[in-house]
């Protein structure tokens, strides 16, 4: 698959997609969020065989159909999955947080909240941390409970 | 009340029934508002639209600068380019027109300039409300305006300024704005990330005025300081930002803008002579050949060079630029056929880019269609 990509000034930008069969894919992604579909068969330069016209919203959900996320919807958003009402959520000790250089017994979980383990780069993952694990910059705690809870959390660190 | 609300309600109410009349055919709003300026004539109270249709010049000359600045030259191919170097050639051919209509050189590089630059603001919305925007010859289209804006822009601050104070005034404010861009432009960058919308809207209306005030008052043109505020603007990556924000207030702006240039396009024409018209149509045809040839020296294909020399027909914003100077600096000639040229290339233009498809049909017709064997499926 080659792709080309080009910028159309006062548009937005223009993708050449070259699959397999030598068939064409143009995608125009406007400023406006409007994405623009022509579909040219092998050897055909001039006249596309399909045009279609996707909202912004209708092109994201092409893409993540294309992409195989739907199969999949573990894969999908950011580091929070779904347990029916729980939640489970991924928090990263960035440098300069509150967090650094504090117990694991001194943290003030919310109740309902449940921390599981905390992810160390490089180190084996610390699972059930005892109350004396210090946390480090670049942890990431992974936590669970109710999403009240675990949203209280994410406000108070 | 105050009178412009009167004269507002009547300009947005009769910009509306033109839109809704053309939009069933399918067809641009842009030339109707055109055309309803003229029929209006006089009887639409310009005046007390003041200073909507002004600040809508200044806005869309500042989107042209933020969309098509010469940053964009570095994203452009190498096509886009060599189409643009045929396409320059209708400057020297507009000065020896000029030359040859009786003007001085000031006044015959500024015919040069108003036949040579088509408008990127309406060829892009065109491109858009069309649907042309995938087509192959959309890029090189696209890329031929990049580089007559900046041809234009230079043009201007050479042209504009009152003498040579504000030519080098000019030059200088374009050098010190860059400048700022380069070295304090990240730094405020990074600040501005976590201003509101609302603050960056608001910030910016007052640096693309303020740029324009700034360069009036050196004598330089105010058209190329909004321009160049959009350039810088572009330069400090507030592209997207500001294209959002900007865009519908731009849009009302620049609809009442081509309502009042029509409203005032009358009294200009009073004494319009033979040689005016003459002049105008001999620029609107001038650069057809030369498009057809860039077009066809960039491998589009016979169909779609005979498109893009259509698409580079509409005149627009830099034309009322360069019109206005010429009627200060003593060419009431240059800017009858600055004017008239944006009256007849929008609306033609608009008809020409709409009906591209079935005029290559008809002018092609004798062309042998390339036969392909049917696929089978």
């Amino acid at each position: 698959m080659r792709v080309e990509e080009a910028v159309l000034p006062g548009v937005g930008r223009k993708y050449t997609i070259t699959v397999q069969s030598g068939d064409r894919i143009v995608i125009v992604v406007h400023h406006s969020g409007k994405r623009e579909v022509q579909y040219f068969e092998a050897g055909e330069e001039d006249e596309p065989t399909m045009a279609l016209d996707l909202t912004d919203e209708e092109a994201r959900e092409l893409g993540a159909i294309l992409a195989g996320v739907l199969f999949h919807p573990e894969a999908v958003g950011d580091t929070q999955s779904k347990l029916g009402q729980k939640v489970i959520e991924w928090i990263k000790v960035l440098p300069g947080s509150k967090l650094v250089g504090k117990r694991v017994g001194e943290l003030a979980l919310p109740p309902g909240a449940h921390l599981l383990a905390v992810d160390r780069p490089g180190a084996p993952l610390i699972p059930n941390p005892s109350p004396d694990t210090l946390l480090e910059t670049g942890d990431t705690l992974v936590v669970a409970g109710s999403r009240e809870a675990v949203e209280t959390l994410k406000r108070t660190l | 009340m105050h009178p412009s609300v009167e004269a507002f309600t009547l300009a947005a109410g009769l910009l509306a029934l033109g839109a809704l009349l053309v939009h069933k055919a399918g067809l641009p709003p842009l030339p109707v508002y055109l055309l309803t300026g003229l029929l209006m004539g006089e009887r639409l109270p310009v005046e007390e639209l003041e200073p909507l249709p002004s600040l809508g010049l200044l806005l869309l000359l500042f989107s042209v600068g933020l969309e098509f600045g010469p940053d964009r030259l570095k994203g452009l191919s190498g096509k886009a380019i060599r189409a643009g170097l045929y396409d320059t050639l209708a400057l020297p051919l507009g000065f020896i027109l000029g030359l040859l209509a009786g003007l001085d050189l000031r006044g015959a590089a500024l015919l040069a300039g108003a036949i040579y630059i088509s408008s990127s603001a309406v060829i892009v919305k065109l491109i858009i409300d069309l649907r042309r925007a995938a087509n192959p010859e959309s890029e090189v289209v696209l890329g031929v305006l990049v580089l007559e804006d900046l041809v234009v822009a230079i043009l201007l601050a050479l042209l504009g300024g009152h003498g040579p104070v504000g030519f080098i005034g000019g030059i200088a404010l374009a050098l010190a704005y860059l400048l700022f861009a380069r070295f304090i432009g990240p730094k405020l960058v990074s600040w501005m990330e976590g201003l509101s919308h609302e603050l960056i809207l608001l910030l910016g209306a007052t640096f693309t005025t303020g740029t324009a005030l700034l360069f009036h008052a050196i004598g330089a043109s105010e058209g190329v300081g909004a321009f160049l505020a959009g350039v810088i603007a572009a330069a400090l990556g507030l592209r997207e930002r500001l294209e959002h924000l900007f865009g519908p207030v731009r849009d009302l702006g620049v609809a009442l803008f081509f309502l009042v240039v029509g409203a005032k396009a009358l009294s200009l024409f009073q004494g319009l002579t033979p040689a005016v018209v003459v002049l105008a149509l001999i620029g609107l045809l001038l650069k057809l050949p030369l498009n057809h040839a860039g077009g066809a020296r960039v491998g589009l294909s016979r169909k779609r060079r005979l498109y893009s020399a259509l698409y580079l027909v509409p005149r627009g914003e830099f034309n009322l630029v360069l019109g206005s100077l010429a009627l200060e600096q003593g060419y009431p000639l240059v800017a009858q056929v600055a004017v008239l040229l944006v009256l007849l290339s929008i609306p033609l233009g608009a008809l020409l880019i709409r009906f591209a498809p079935e005029i290559g049909r008809l002018l092609l017709r004798e062309a042998p269609r390339p036969r392909r064997p049917a696929r089978s499926s």
